[in-house]
């Protein structure tokens, strides 16, 4: 099994009437990995269930279907005070932004 | 040229991003939009001003949208589309039976949630050149089993005079039976004509609004005497009906 971070590039299209708002949307994840490693280490699961929950029902409506899947599993790790759940979740989250190329269409 | 009124939607939810997500492109598609992120917002738009749809996420920080939902419904009939991650087939049935119109789980496509507000507000409002049962009788009041129904108010009275408040929907469905009295009308008559084939088109949601309409006429549920279920074939309005053109 392998470590190696998956860098490929990730092509996703999304609607071109929501071009105006994704950035945002996006640095807003952004802005939601840095607060949720925060609330990581303060032991604030209940915040993190919100900010996972809230992403979960987001995700898929602006294009990006991945992030509704991870916050859903960001609200469950968050319910379960699961911290290394909770944990892999950013990483994830944040290596999918990484990669993320975007195509309006 | 006089412009078309512009629908004045109004989404009620506390994340900031499905706010932006609906306001971009219900404006880019022509619709006028207002926003709340609670309970107490959502009061505060209405105290303004008035609203043709309400999108109510379940979920908000001060009160349930389930109660919401029953608190507008017994004092208007504006559409409403709940809207939440709750998703489950269980908070779908309450919703509806709540006084919402229709129910899209998230997450969704704001194009689906577009779709929607349009066919919801397509149904509930008056078909004046449809080709709806009483077509072109815009103006007329009913009168059945000692209720009346309002028509150009699409105000229901009860017979002991007292105002019940219908949904759209509510109000679209009685009328088609008030149209057809003592007809035995089929599921997919009732969606026919109701929806205009344009709405999410499935027999339960036929089956909860007949429910829920039973429970404005007061009808016991167990032994409906207004509205009868005809096994294996649909539903009934049992009553006389008459019809008068002018306002109680």
């Amino acid at each position: 099994m392998s470590d190696e971070v998956n860098t490929a590039r990730l092509v996703v299209q999304v609607d071109r009437d929501l071009a105006g708002i994704v950035p945002t949307y996006l640095e807003n994840r952004r802005k939601d990995v840095v607060l949720i490693t925060d609330m990581l280490e303060r032991g604030e699961f209940d915040a993190a269930r919100v900010l996972g929950h809230r992403m979960k029902g987001s995700g898929a409506g602006y294009g990006f279907a991945d992030i509704s899947s991870i916050g859903a599993r960001m609200e469950q790790a968050a319910r379960e005070t699961s911290q290394a759940e909770l944990a892999a979740c950013v990483a994830e989250l944040t290596a999918y932004l990484d990669r993320l190329d975007i195509v309006y269409a | 040229m006089a412009m078309p009124p512009v629908d004045h939607i109004l989404i009620v939810d506390d994340d900031p991003d499905i706010i932006d997500l609906v306001r971009r492109f219900f404006e880019k598609n022509g619709l006028k939009v207002s926003a709340a992120t609670d309970g107490k917002g959502l009061w505060a738009v209405l105290h303004h001003g008035t609203v043709d749809l309400i999108v109510l996420d379940l979920m908000l920080p001060d009160e349930d949208g389930l109660v919401l939902c029953r608190t507008l419904r017994a004092s208007s009939s504006v559409p409403i589309i709940i809207l939440s991650s709750r998703g489950e087939e269980v908070d779908r049935i309450i919703g509806l039976e709540m006084g919402a119109d229709d129910y899209l789980p998230k997450p969704f496509h704001p194009r689906e949630l577009l779709a929607r507000v349009r066919s919801v507000l397509r149904r509930t409002r008056p078909h004046p050149s449809s080709d709806l049962p009483g077509k072109g009788e815009e103006d007329v009041v009913y009168h059945f089993a000692g209720w009346t129904l309002d028509a150009p108010t699409r105000q229901l009275y009860s017979p002991q005079s007292e105002k019940v408040f219908l949904s759209g929907s509510e109000f679209a469905l009685l009328r088609i039976f008030l149209d057809c009295p003592n007809q035995v009308l089929s599921r997919e008559q009732l969606l026919d004509y109701s929806y205009n084939k344009e709405g999410e088109t499935y027999d339960r949601t036929i089956d909860m609004q007949v429910s829920r309409l039973r429970k404005r006429l007061r009808e016991d549920p167990k032994t409906p005497e207004l509205i009868k279920t005809v096994r294996g074939l649909g539903y009934v309005l049992s009553a006389r009906v008459e019809k008068s053109g002018a306002h109680p």
